[in-house]
This record gives structure tokens, sequence and C-alpha cells, in this order.
């Protein structure tokens, strides 16, 4: 019967672009609101997305509301990386660090805040800004990517104050460990450096790809995430997701999720985590269990 | 005195020659045992003079030696024996001189012999080479007078003479400087401006015989038309006896007879009587009637005798004044169903208009429409009105007869036999026919669409439906595939009669877009079957411009693709001059494959399930498979190329075969450059309209392999060198967290860098 043949829905030339973006849309970073009600995205067109956590995780959850609240475009190249202050959002990208004010970013049309950048030799290619730290106890930010060094801002001035040097080739993400004023940090080079930043000097590295429990070497040496909680540590990227102790330098538990790349978040006791090539966050409970999955 | 010397001399040359030969024979026999004594040596040592003399004398002593025997014995006595003996051993001792001088005298002349031979050798060999050069002077003497009596056959060709040829001939030719001084050079370049000269005749001769076939064969036509006319405008002239009235024609006939005898020679001259009263009488009658455009206006509404407008046909058709076409145009366009009248007003109006391209004719019998004109409104009162004694009918047959129900579908779906014919021309000269049908019972319009193009296509295999009546024209508009019936209250009929649906018949009947609809005024809204649909002007006017357009770039688009298919199907990507910058100049990556493929294959691919769970692999796609490789990687591309191409891009999956299988969901790289392709495909359009955009991401999925496997980080396990060693220049290997390869090719510089 014709009646029955079921509706194509017809796709005309923004459809389908718009389809094919979504197909090929990479999440690369996310933040919590300060409220705990919101969590931003940011995917490599240079989008963030604001998405209502309270309204998805609420017992009435429908399709709908795991959808984003606002959507806007925040960087010309992908948003490698957000953190929230008590009333800023930090998002960064291709060389260039920008603030939001959250309580306007629900709003249609908002600007950003600020922009700076951080002093870099100058290349052909801006050097990209790959993690974004914030240290509460000095109030500053520290960047880290493409130029292989850690940078300090203070966030009061604006102004760069401090420059960490090690890693031999760029890094991928950092972490704060908040009990002793020390920075973690990981790169290409398959490194986690642990940085006093009192002394601004290098205190520790572990080298993971070097354990056999996590290391894969057919996916490389290279750390692509890091969490913290002072006492535990996750990375993950080319050697698989694991959790690790920090004080006795072990590996502890390695994750079940077998694609490389991946940011994860500790948020009380969730682990969020966002595998680089689908639109999905992945949300981890008790360390080990995904409870559900967020999407675009 | 000679005796006595002979004397004095004999013992010393018999003590000189015997002496020397013991002394040799001594030596030898002490020495040298195995040399002996060789007399032809000796010969060359001793003067012929002296053995001559030696033997005169020794003859003398001959001579004496027996006289005084004879002396002796005839004296007789006692010691004349031993006298005698004495002698005779002196004679035999000269005996023995003479032997020798006898042997020495044979062994030269032997030699003389010898010499006298080898000489004569010698100069018979001279002889023979001095008659060798003799010939051979002869000959080069033969050669070269040959030579002097040559006669060059350029000697008897008649040249212009020289102040001529410098003052004519164009200076690449003449070289004055060269040849002034150089008669050959000069003989050389006069002959060159002959030929030029001959050859351009040549041509002029041959062009002017073509000429004269053309004037003779239009002398032709005109003599044959002239013929022609004869008896028509005999018809005419009786005509006019019977009408005493006369509008326009008269006066196209009296143009055209003050043209004629211009034109015509001889048999102009039978024509030529009657012409000249016509005209006379056409402008008597002028004087009295309407002017001439107010006349054909009046005779387009209230229309001729059919005898009057036959015989003016011809005329009208060489003076190229289709005012009778026209009308008659207009007089069958009344007896169109409206949705067709409004479709052939309004594009005809469009054509004049906007598009001079555009070419708007009426198909089919006029007699059978006026057949069909009382009928129709009966059978739809039938139709619309008595559903339930429809209903009482078909149950009542159902059971019965098949056949029945079968004419029954043939007369629902029967069209109205007039259809009209647009002509769209595109700019290569390929015309695009569409043929408008209308199904009276069903009250909707179809279309039958055909192209054809100025030049002979190659077909590639893969072209084949792309320029298919079936599917040229599909999604013209997003999601108007034509296959079902736009009107929903012809559900109701189908269901009547039996028909599932409209796509069985669709082949036959032409599709019914939802386009062709709108340009024919006919609006159907979606949610609520209306019976009365009626044809609207205004909607036809608002979709005429952009369809036609659309139209256009349709057919424009589909002829682009189905040339560089053809060059695809070879394995050549055939990139453009103006889109190379798009691409670094090396490219090793090579199109191996490409065929098409069916819908359920492509459904069936395994790293093909995010296109299709993003419903974007509708069966109204066409679907290829394209085949990358480069060394031992074969990188394999599912592509669905939307009907809207190339304002809809083709979409790219890829699955890589090298070092195990990788496809986006496994390797990010391999997404990214699907995102490379599908998302970022607008710089890879080229310039307006790209149509090239297909070859240009065949063409950069090639760059981006390359830079994929270049850029592959080396496993430390394998030994030996990297297969793909790394050419491309890139600024860093990896970035971001994501870890992506530097994709993104910029131009000028020639680098690779990151996006």
């Amino acid at each position: 019967m014709e009646r029955a043949v079921p509706l194509v829905v017809p796709l005309g030339q923004t459809e389908v672009f718009q389809a094919l973006q979504r197909l090929h849309m990479t999440i690369f970073s996310q933040s919590v609101s300060p409220c705990g009600k919101f969590l931003a995205a940011g995917n490599n067109y240079g989008q963030i997305a604001i998405f209502s956590l309270s309204a998805a995780l609420s017992s009435e959850a429908k399709e709908e509301s795991k959808k984003p609240v606002v959507t806007f475009q925040a960087h010309d190249g992908p948003v490698y990386s957000m953190v929230s202050t008590d009333r800023h959002l930090l998002s960064a990208g291709d060389g260039e660090v920008k603030a939001w004010l959250w309580a306007e970013m629900l709003k249609k049309g908002c600007k950003e805040l600020w922009r700076r950048q951080p002093p870099y030799r100058t290349s052909l290619e801006v050097p990209e800004i790959n993690a974004l730290l914030l240290v509460p106890k000095e109030n500053s930010l520290i960047l880290a990517g493409g130029d292989c060094q850690l940078h300090t801002m203070d966030l009061e001035t604006g102004t760069f104050t401090r420059v960490l040097r090690g890693h031999t080739d760029y890094i991928h993400c950092l972490a704060l460990r908040e009990r002793s004023p020390e920075v973690l940090s990981g790169g290409e080079d398959g490194a986690v450096r642990l940085w006093d930043l009192r002394t601004a000097k290098e205190v520790q590295t572990i080298e993971v790809y070097k354990h056999e429990e996590c290391s894969r070497p057919h996916n490389g040496r290279w750390i692509g995430c890091l969490a913290t909680d002072s006492d535990w540590m996750v990375c993950g990227g080319g050697p698989a997701l694991t959790l690790w102790h920090l004080r006795s330098s072990t590996p502890t538990t390695v994750f079940p999720i077998r694609a490389p790349q991946k940011h994860v978040t500790f948020y009380q006791d969730l682990v969020l985590t966002a595998a680089g090539n689908s639109c999905r966050v992945d949300v981890f409970t008790n360390l080990g269990y995904r409870a559900f999955s967020l999407s675009f | 005195m000679s005796s006595e010397s002979g004397k004095k001399r004999k013992p010393k040359v018999i003590r000189s020659d015997g002496a020397p030969a013991e002394g040799k024979r001594n030596r030898s026999d002490t020495e040298q045992e195995g040399k002996y004594y060789s007399e032809e040596a000796e010969v060359d040592l001793r003067d012929p003079g002296r053995d001559y003399e030696l033997y005169k004398y020794t003859c003398q002593e001959l001579q004496r030696l027996m006289a005084e025997i004879q002396d002796l014995k005839s004296r007789g006595g006692k010691d004349v024996a031993i006298e005698i003996e004495e002698r005779r051993i002196q004679s035999c001792v000269h005996f023995m001189t003479l032997k020798k001088l006898n042997r020495l005298a044979h062994i030269r002349l032997k030699k003389g012999r010898d010499q006298t031979h080898e000489a004569k050798q010698k100069v018979d060999a001279y002889h023979l080479q001095l008659q060798n050069l003799l010939y051979e002077v002869m000959h080069l003497q033969k050669e070269i007078t040959k030579c002097l009596e040559f006669k060059s056959k350029h000697e008897e060709i008649d040249l212009v003479s020289l102040e001529e040829f410098y003052k004519e001939a164009p200076p690449d030719i003449s070289k004055a400087e060269v040849t002034m001084g150089d008669p050959h050079q000069q003989t050389l370049a006069r002959l060159d401006w002959e030929l030029e000269q001959r050859k351009r005749l040549a041509e002029k001769y041959r062009e002017c015989l073509s000429n004269k076939e053309k004037i003779l064969k239009e002398i032709e036509v005109k003599k044959e038309y002239l013929s022609s006319l004869q008896p028509r405008l005999n018809s005419i002239m009786q005509g006019l006896a019977v009408l005493p009235r006369l509008e326009c024609s008269g006066t196209i006939w009296a143009h055209c007879n003050l043209r004629l005898p211009g034109s015509s020679n001889s048999s102009a001259s039978a024509s030529r009587v009657p012409g000249i009263t016509v005209t006379q009488a056409a402008l008597e009658l002028l004087a009295s009637s309407d002017p001439p455009a107010s006349a054909s206006q009046s005779a387009g509404t209230t229309g001729m005798s059919q005898g009057t407008l036959a015989a003016s046909l011809p005329v009208q058709e060489y003076l190229f004044m289709p005012f009778d076409q026209a009308h008659k145009q207009y007089e069958t366009a009344r007896h169109l169903p409206p949705p067709l009248y409004v479709l052939f007003v309004q594009a005809t109006a469009y054509g004049q208009a906007c598009d001079k391209t555009l070419s708007v004719a009426i198909e089919g019998s006029v007699d059978e429409a006026k057949a069909l004109f009382k009928p129709p409104e009966d059978s739809q009162d039938d139709e619309s009105d008595s559903d339930a004694e429809e209903e009482q009918t078909t149950k009542r047959r159902r059971p019965t007869l098949g056949v029945q129900l079968d004419d029954k579908r043939k007369e629902m779906l029967k069209r109205h036999p007039l259809s009209v014919m647009l002509d769209l021309k595109c700019k290569d000269d390929s015309v695009l026919h569409l043929t408008f049908y209308y199904l009276m019972n069903l009250n909707i319009m179809t279309v039958k669409a055909k192209v054809t193009t100025a030049t002979e296509l190659i077909t590639p295999i893969s072209a084949g439906d792309l320029l298919s009546p079936d599917s040229v024209l599909s999604c013209l508009y997003p999601g108007d595939h034509g296959k079902k019936t736009p009107n929903p209250a012809n559900q109701y009929q189908f269901d009547k009669v039996g028909i599932l649906t409209l796509s069985d018949y669709v082949l036959e009947l032409g599709h019914p877009y939802l386009w062709v609809q709108k340009l024919g005024g006919l609006h159907f809204p979606k949610e609520q079957p209306q019976q009365t649909v009626i044809a609207d002007h205004s909607l036809s006017a608002s979709h005429m411009e952009t369809t036609m357009k659309l139209l256009k770039t349709r057919v424009q688009s589909r002829l682009a693709l189905h040339k560089q298919f053809a060059s695809l199907e070879h394995g050549i990507v055939p990139v453009t001059s103006d889109c190379q910058y798009l691409f670094p100049a090396k490219v090793v990556s090579h199109l191996v494959k490409w065929v098409t493929i069916a819908h359920e294959d492509y459904m069936e691919l395994h790293f093909t399930k995010d296109i299709v769970d993003a419903g974007l692999a509708g069966d109204t796609n066409l679907y290829y498979m394209a085949l990358i490789e480069r060394g031992t990687a074969k990188l394999q591309a599912a592509v669905v190329l939307n009907p809207g191409y190339s304002s809809i891009p083709p979409i790219f999956q890829l699955c890589l075969n090298w070092k195990g299988e990788k496809t986006n969901s496994n390797d990010d790289n391999i997404r990214a450059m699907e995102g490379e392709v599908n998302v970022c495909y607008k710089e890879l359009c080229g310039p307006w309209p790209s149509h090239q955009l297909l070859t240009n991401q065949l063409q950069r999925l090639c760059v981006l392999l390359d830079v994929y496997l270049e850029t592959e980080s080396h496993d430390d396990s394998v030994e030996g060198p990297k297969e793909f060693p790394q050419e491309k220049m890139c600024l860093r290997l990896f970035r971001g967290p994501s870890r992506m390869k530097p994709f993104k090719y910029n131009h000028p510089q020639g680098f690779f860098s990151h996006r």
C-alpha cells in the first residue's frame, strides 16, 4: 500500500551538510558549570554546546533533554580545552584562550569577555593549546600545548608569569594535585611529569608506556588524558586508560575502553569520559562501570 | 803471355781455392758438424767475371796439356808414360775445375731466372693497378660529365621575376638578407614562394567549386519552389475571385511577389504575369482594409477559411513570418486540458521573456482531443459524484471479469491525447526534451525526459543511470523522486481498480514529480484529500523560473559527471587546470577502480553504517565504489552520489586495507580524511558551478592517502626501511589531543599543516 510506505525525510543541501557535520564531529573538551547543573562541551568545529545535566539526569529525562540547551561558535579552530572558574568558562583552541561568562552564555549571541595569547616563539604555525588548568590557590591558569611548555597566567592581571620546560614533545593534558601544589602534565613523549609550582622544577617522571599492564605499543606511547585527585591519577592515550596510585606510582585498574584517545574528568565519585571518535560522553561510576552516555 | 800468367795464376788459384775449402772443412769438422758445404752460398761470394776468366784459362791449360800429351805420345819413350800420367792428373784437376764452374753457371742461371720472374710479376701488378686507376678515372670523368649535363626540373618552372618576387613575397619566405647574395638560396626561396602561391590558388579553386555547387543547389531549390508556387497562385486567384474581401494574407502576397521576380530567373516569367495582377489586386484591397497589424490580429481571433490559409502557408514559411504557425498552435492550445494549458502559456511566456533557449510545442492529435471535449465532463461526474454507484458496479464486476478490471485500470491511467513538449537548450548544445502529459482521470501531470547531446558520448559503464530518462530528473527538489502520485485523492481511485502504487506504471506514463504539478498550476495539500483542484496560473508562474534553472543545472551537472566517469573508469582522475592549485604537484596514490554498485550492496558494506544510520543513503541516490592504491595500501571508498549533485556533495566512506583494516570506527585519521572530503567539500568545489567536485574529492583522497601513509609512525619492532618515505613537507606530524595528521594543503607554499 502506498500509504504504508514510511515517509522518507527529504534531505536538502543544508540538512545533508548538517548530518555530515554531525557525523564527523569530535568532542574535544567539556566542563561542568560552577553550579553543577550544566555541562559545556566543545567540538572540532569550534562550537561550544551547553547541556543541562540536571535535565538529562532527572528521572523524567526525554530524548529532547539530552540535546544541547544552546550551541555557539567560540573559536575558529577546534575547542581543545575548557575550564570553569566560579563565574567564567575559559576555552582554548588554536593558540588563544577566551573567557565567557557562565551567566550570559545561555542567552543567544553572547560574546567573549576577554582573550589572551601566551608568548610564543614565532613559527609558521600557531601552536595549539591542548590543556588548561586552574590553580585556585594562586588564582592562576596553566596553559600547555603545541610548544612543549607549561605557561602560567595570572588571572588577576592577565599576564604570563612562568614557563616550565621539560617535555620533549607537545603536551596533551594537565592535572593538579590539590593537597601539594604540584601539577601533572602528560605529553606526546609518553611521560607524565610532576612539577612543583613553588620551585618551578620537575619533581617526578612516570613513563607510562614502560609498564606492561597498560602499554599498547601499536597505539604509541603518548598520554592523551590525565586526571587526578591527589592520591590517584587516571591517564590514558596510547597506553590503556589506567588508574594509578601516585605515591607508589603503580597502575591499579585498567578501564575497558579500546579506542585510544579520551577525555577524562573526575567529578565527585564519577569519571566522565568522552571517547574521541564518537559524539558521546560516557559516564563511569564506581571506577569501572559505564552508567550511561550523553549525546550531542 | 796469357799462358804465362795462367801458369802463374793456376797454382795460386788452386791454392786459394783449396785453402779456404780446407779451412772450412777443418772448421766444420772440428766445430760445427751439422753444417755442410753450400755451393749456392758460394756463388754469391764469387765474381762471375773471374769465373769466366778462370774457365778460359782452364780450357787453354787443358788444350795445352792435351797437345803436350799428344806430343809426348807421338814422340814415344819410356819416361813419356810418367809425363803423360802427370799431364793426365793435371788435366783431371782442370776437369774438376770445369765441372765446378759448370755447376756454378747452372746455379747462377737459375738465380737469374728467379729474379727475372719476380721482376716480371711486380711489373704485372703495377700494370694491373695502372689499369684500375685508369678505369676509375674514366668512370669519374663520366660521372662528372653526367653531373655537368644534369638539368633540374625547376628550370622549366616559370617563376615570377626577381623584382616582383622581392616585392610580393612575405619576408619570412624571401629572406632578402640571405638570398640577395646567394643565388642558390634565392632560387629556393623563389620556389617556396611559387609553391605557396600555387597552394593558395588551389584552395581558392576548391572554394569556388563548392560555392558554385551551393549556388547551383540554391537555384535548384528556388526553381522548384517557384514551380510549385504556380498552381497555388492559380488556386489563390480562384479564391480571390470567390472572396470579395481579403485580409492580411493579401499584403503578404504582395510582399512576396514583389520580391520573387528579382530572386528567380527564367521560371519566374511564368508566375510573373499573375503575380503582378495579384499585387495590383492586393494593393487595391489594402487601401480599403485595415492596417496589417490589426488585420493579423483579427485573423488570429476570427479565423480564416481553411483554403486561403493552406495556400498562404508556404509564403509565410518562405518569409519567416510564422503568424499562422503560432496562430495554429494557439488554436491547438485551446484544446489542451487546463493544467497543460497553464504550463503551455507560462512556459511560452517565460521562454519569450527570459530564456530564448526554451522552445515549446504541442504534440498529439487535435481531433482526438476534440472528441474528448464533451465526454470528460460526464465521466468526471461519474467518478466523483456517484461513489456508491461505482462501488456497486465494481463489486458486480470484480468476481466475474478480471479483463474488465484491466480495462478500468487503463481507463483510469489514460492520458490526454495532447502533450506539451519543452526543449531546453544548454550552453554546450545539449538539449533536454521534456514531454508533459496529463492523466485526465487522476488529475495529475507526468513528465518524460530525454537528453540529447551535441556530440556523441562514449558511455562509460558506470554512467549508466546518469542520463537515463528514469533518473535524470529524480529529486530535482529534495525528496521529489516522482514514484508516487502527488494527488492524495488518487489513492482512493487506485483502491477501486486494485492498483497498488503508481510506481509500477511510472515508466510508461512518465514521472508525476511535484514540480511538474506546480508548473501545471496544480497544488495538492498534503494533509487532506481535496476533490476540486483547479489549475492556477500564479502557482505555475512562481515555480517556472527556479524549476527551469534547476533543470538546466541538473542536465549540465549530469553531463559533466558523465565526462568525468569516462576517465575515472580508466583510472584517471581528470583534474582540470583551474583546480590544480588544490593539490600538490606530486600525487603518488592513484585511482585503480571506479564501478557502480547497487543500493543493497552499499547498505551491506560494513563501513557505511554511519551514513545509512544518518538517513543519507536513500534509494534515489546513485552508489559507486572507488579503489585507490599506493603500494600495498588499498583504500576503498564507497560513494553516495545524491541526485542533487553538485549542490549536495557526494559522500565518501573509507576503508583502508593496510596493516589490518582501518575504518572510521577504529582510526581517527580515517575519520578525519572522510571529514576532509565530506565536510570541507566547499574548498574543493572549484570554479562555479562546481561540476568538478567529484573529481576534486577523489584527487583529494589520493593526496590524503599519501599524507596518511607517509606520516604513519614507523613501528620500531619491524626491521627494514619504511614502505612509504616521507616526501610531503609537514610542519608537525601530530597535533592536538586527537593526534591528527597534517591533512590540510597550503597552496602556494606547498606544505601540509593541520586544520
